[in-house]
């Protein structure tokens, strides 16, 4: 595998990830759960539960885990590269944010008459320096460079403002490299469609919440596949509409489709949640319970290495200017 | 025993002396942090902020009270730390500036979660400080009308300054019928209540000073000083003889004791360029020197800036 990856000690050669985790969150707070009264943000503690989790997953063979939150829901990077040093485990962290209930006033209603929400150009630039010039410690520095761009659409529907978002970020990944996590709202193909038309290639696109009941019903894995976009099955391990042997039919169907190339696997799964429901997923779920009913369902073992070394590695690769 | 909450610890309400009631060391819309465009050094931050304080303090001033609410860029150490270095009392408050300031966790919130909020911020303290708030501050979003979020968040104000005895202040005093319903509803005896921008430019035609005086509210003249004849004035602001003429015509109406003025400007601001040239300051320099000329006596002055002020802080028996 060609190519290299921003994590937050640095970059290294994309073949070195191993197993990666794309769409999984460490330290995961609503915004503005920071400032609750009853919730205590006790670092030690934090980094202590963290540590065990990743700790965990390299010992089911995890040699690498997204932060793919962005840069607004708890992402802490000096915390982050501790983690990494201490345990060993890849941490790439992301910018971006959305959907448009997570984002600051400041983007929402400026101190502007009348109070009209960023365009996509301002928002392409704050996060593409988050990755040519590092991504920030609010007020205080920048760090390393985000290794993804995540962004997500409300799920009534992508907004107005979500729609200059989809198309900021989509300007940031192609000046950058850096490929796009798109979580979609209420239609996986018109969102993708989104940041297409913003001319990112495909290739450099990862589409989240393909494993959602409607999302299979209306045939969007397939359909975000053969445009050319990777197929993130996300929710593995999460109780809900969809069960993990649905999923791995869905996974196994789109390998026998010939989209072998464009799915990877992921949970997200929240390290340690604050103002927010914790996922009740370990990041070693993925490899401890799914593969074996992949293996049920038919995928052979080197059809199950490419979703969870190869294609994470092709879509984290920065892709040179 | 008669107190107000400043940020170093309860204080008389005699120690407060001349009160600047809406002004704010640093504010900055919600997010505006992760623009670099926008960052300080602590350097930088205190060499704007510390001549203004201490400037105020040499003016006269006493207490300077800060309208940053929570998601602002409120910051309780730092607000120690001048206020220390300066000798200017200092209120935090709690709250926040508008619904469009509340962050998902709080714009989630139930009224009855939000007013735990605000009664622990006032009495145990903000974010793991001994710091308690002094008052609370709510606000209408954008477009001048309330909307759901911003009523939640009044209720819960009102409930808590009845819990805690502490004082509301408002970012606009527009729409201010759905407020005086939400307080009526609550029990909440409207000298608690300061409807802040009352004077501001974009406001006029949208306040109904007539309700708010009529039902016992406070109105606040806090934005002097943002006045159009400034080389880059905000959208907000307002010619300055019109607005000192319209306050004028409220003390000489016989509403002085329901009058509070303040400047609502930044020592340093956090997410956004602020406004060369205003300070608090503006209030000894400009202000209080425009009353005396147009006949207003030291004594309604004093009403205007110590008694009234203290009056609104005071908690307590």
């Amino acid at each position: 595998m060609n190519g290299t990856v921003h994590t937050v000690l640095g970059d290294i050669p994309a073949d070195r990830l191993g197993v990666v985790a794309v769409h999984e969150a460490l330290l995961s707070v609503a915004p503005g759960a920071q400032y609750a009264y009853d919730i205590p943000f006790d670092r030690a503690e934090i980094f202590a539960a963290l540590a065990a989790k990743l700790r965990a997953f390299a010992a089911a063979g995890g040699g690498a885990i997204v932060d793919a939150t962005g840069m607004f829901h708890g992402r802490d990077l000096p915390l982050y590269e501790a983690l990494s040093r201490a345990t060993g485990v890849h941490i790439v962290a992301s910018t971006g944010q959305g959907p448009e209930d997570e984002l600051g006033g400041y983007f929402l209603t400026p101190q502007t008459n009348p109070p009209t929400p960023w365009p996509a150009e301002r928002f392409a630039e704050l996060y593409a320096r988050e990755v040519s010039e590092g991504m920030v410690v609010p007020r205080v520095e920048r760090r390393g460079a985000a290794g993804l761009i995540a962004t997500g659409a409300t799920r009534a529907g992508m907004t107005a403002t979500e729609e200059s978002q989809f198309r900021g970020c989509a300007r940031a990944a192609a000046i950058t490299g850096v490929a796009l996590s798109i979580r979609y709202g209420a239609d996986a193909r018109h969102d993708l469609g989104v940041v297409l038309d913003a001319a990112l290639p495909a290739e450099r696109i990862v589409v989240g919440g393909l494993d959602r009941a409607d999302a299979i019903a209306a045939g969007a894995p397939a359909a975000v596949a053969e445009a050319g976009a990777y197929v993130a099955i996300d929710h593995i391990g999460q109780a809900g509409e969809v069960d993990d042997a649905t999923r791995a039919a869905l996974v196994a169907g789109l390998i026998a489709a010939g989209h072998g190339d464009r799915v990877i696997l992921s949970s997200s799964a929240t390290g340690v949640a604050k103002g927010l429901p914790d996922a009740g997923v370990a990041y070693t779920h993925v490899l401890e319970a799914f593969m074996p009913l992949l293996r049920d369902a038919g995928v052979p073992d080197d059809g199950i290495h490419r979703l969870l070394v190869d294609n994470p590695a092709r879509l984290l690769a920065v892709k040179e200017g | 025993m008669p107190r107000v909450n400043t940020v170093r610890g309860a204080i008389a309400p005699e120690e407060l002396g001349f009160v600047a009631v809406h002004e704010h060391i640093g504010y900055g819309m919600p997010g505006s942090e992760l623009d670099t465009q926008w960052w300080k050094s602590p350097e930088q931050r205190y060499e704007e902020t510390v001549p203004k304080l201490r400037l105020f303090h040499e003016n006269g001033g006493g207490t300077f009270v800060d309208a940053t609410g929570i998601c602002n860029g409120r910051d309780i150490p730092y607000y120690q730390s001048l206020s220390e270095k300066t000798g200017v009392h200092i209120v935090a408050c709690t709250g926040f500036v508008g619904g469009d300031t509340a962050l998902k966790f709080f714009a989630e919130a139930s009224v009855d979660y939000l007013r735990r909020q605000f009664v622990h911020e006032i009495t145990v303290g903000i974010q793991g400080s001994a710091a308690k708030a002094g008052i609370i501050k709510v606000g209408v979003s954008r477009g001048f009308r309330m909307k759901e979020l911003d009523l939640r968040i009044y209720r819960a104000a009102a409930q808590a300054s009845l819990e805690t005895g502490v004082p509301i202040f408002t970012h606009l005093a527009v729409d201010v019928e759905p407020a005086l319903t939400i307080f009526a509803e609550e029990g909440l005896p409207l000298d608690r209540v300061l409807f802040g921008h009352a004077d501001d430019g974009v406001s006029q035609g949208k306040v109904n000073q007539q309700a708010i005086l009529a039902a016992g509210g406070r109105l606040g003249f806090d934005t002097f000083g943002y006045d159009l004849e400034l080389p880059d004035p905000p959208f907000w602001g307002r010619h300055r003889d019109e607005r000192l003429e319209h306050f004028l015509s409220l003390v000489r109406a016989g509403h002085v004791d329901q009058l509070l003025a303040s400047a609502d400007a930044n020592c340093s601001p956090l997410g956004w360029p602020g406004v060369k040239g205003h300070t608090v300051n503006y209030l000894f320099e400009q202000l209080i020197p425009a009353l005396r000329d147009a006949g207003v006596d030291d004594a309604t002055i004093h009403r205007i800036f110590v008694t009234n002020p203290a009056g609104f802080l005071t908690i307590g028996d």
